[in-house]
């Protein structure tokens, strides 16, 4: 593709992939533009969850929802029916994750369609989740969560037990699966993300007067591809949470079914 | 690229591998996710039961508001359907009055002029009969005291006299009948 491009319009420079605006802090470097952008996301989800807030205590008695909440709602709404179909009820950690997950990183996709390039080395708002700092941080803490989840819907014994089930043979399987379910979630969201930043910046290399129509087209593109990462990011997430519980309600019933008959006495 | 070294470089800028971003990422996502869950999705989950809540009343409402008019509406065509009957017994019950006033007041007219008739034929029989009687006596001494003096033979017999006086009534009658018919 870039060898195509190269072909047919001149080339000002040369594209860097992967380069951030670097800070060394005692020892650790930190991606500064990652960090900034990470803040400008988490800061439109949380001025557009504060704006709906407001809406509702404002007119507690009007039932007569606005658009911010609406939108909310859409959401909300449908993260709880996802938590309630795959979890048996709404838990109040799961749900909120979810949304704050979608949420999130919807902004973070879309914050890169920004035409705020300084130059071809400085793009001030680039997708945070084209940095796998910030994917492997939400995979991370998404596994811990579902596997206190697991541990604490059937107990450190009933959850380990699964490792071995249904054949102890397949153990290394299992643990290789707990193992790279938060990878493919890192990797999956990182990868289609920083895909569509790379196809950007091969756009901006077209000299202006006729990059703008693939660049609109891209960038219609990566609001769709934006969308459905984020939206299965969070599904899987809903999903790992409904696994890691799994076999859990099928305890309650067949001890509900032994309770009964004493019941009955 | 095979020696440890140039391993080793690409290794510290190798945008796979994190770096000191992870934990800032990390910390500000939980971040995030605690504010949303505490200050926005409550009250939003709360708007949405609320509204629901409300739906529902309202649908009952509804639901109630309908049943009552349905009722009231049964009601108002069970009066006009006792209304009608009502009235068409009425109305059955007059003509069956006027049907017996009319047959009552027939029947006493009848009786009345059958009584008047009856009255007549006997107030004409007896004025008949005292005609009859009248006649008897003073026609007979009349006609014998004319008869006598015509004749001037006395007629002092009783026997003869009331003999010519039946004779002449007998003719008398059979004149009249002869007259009348």
């Amino acid at each position: 593709m870039s060898a195509m491009i190269a072909g047919a319009v001149p080339l000002s420079g040369d594209i860097t992939i992967g380069d951030h605006v670097v800070r060394k802090i005692g020892g650790l470097s930190f991606n500064l533009d990652t960090i900034w952008a990470t803040l400008i996301a988490a800061g439109l989800v949380l001025l557009l969850g504060l704006i709906a807030r407001r809406a509702l205590t404002k007119h507690p008695d009007d039932h007569v929802p606005t658009k911010v909440q609406l939108l909310w709602e859409t959401i909300v709404a449908e993260v709880n029916t996802q938590v309630e179909d795959n979890l048996g009820k709404v838990q109040p950690y799961v749900a909120p994750l979810a949304i704050s997950l979608f949420f999130f990183i919807l902004f973070a996709n879309w914050l890169e369609l920004l035409p705020t390039e300084i130059n071809e080395k400085l793009h001030l708002t680039p997708a945070p989740t084209a940095d796998t700092n910030l994917t492997y941080a939400l995979a991370l803490l998404v596994m811990v969560s579902v596997w206190t989840y697991g541990i604490r819907q059937k107990g450190l014994k009933g959850y380990l037990k699964h490792f071995v089930e249904p054949f102890p043979v397949l153990l290394p399987l299992n643990v290789l699966e707990e193992l790279i379910k938060p990878l493919t979630l890192a990797l999956r969201l990182f990868g289609n993300i920083f895909a569509g930043g790379i196809m950007l910046s091969l756009i901006g290399l077209i000299p202006f007067y006729a990059s703008w129509a693939p660049n609109l087209l891209w960038k219609l593109f990566d609001m769709a591809i934006g969308g459905i990462q984020a939206f299965i990011f969070a599904l899987l997430v809903v999903l790992y949470f409904g696994m890691a519980g799994a076999g859990h309600e099928e305890h309650e019933e067949h001890d509900s079914t032994e309770k009964d008959p004493e019941l009955a006495h | 690229m095979a020696s440890p070294a140039s391993m080793i470089v690409p290794l510290s800028s190798n945008f796979l591998v994190p770096n000191g971003t992870f934990f800032a990422e990390l910390f500000a996502f939980a971040l995030m996710v605690y504010l949303l869950g505490k200050y926005v999705i409550p009250p939003i989950n709360n708007a949405m039961t609320a509204r629901q809540d409300a739906i529902r009343q309202q649908f009952a409402e509804l639901d109630e508001a309908k049943s009552d008019a349905e009722s009231a509406e049964a009601e108002f065509r069970a009066q006009i359907a006792d209304a009608r009957h009502e009235a068409a017994r009425i109305r059955e019950d007059a003509r069956e009055q006027g049907a017996a006033i009319i047959s009552e007041m027939k029947e006493q007219a009848q009786t009345e002029a059958a009584r008047i008739v009856e009255h007549a034929h006997s107030q004409i029989e007896a004025d008949r009969k005292a005609a009859v009687a009248s006649l008897r006596n003073e026609v007979g001494t009349l006609a014998t005291t004319l008869a006598g003096r015509i004749v001037g033979e006395a007629l002092e017999d009783e026997a003869r006299q009331s003999r010519v006086v039946d004779r002449f009534l007998a003719d008398l009658d059979a004149s009249s009948t002869s007259g009348a018919s």
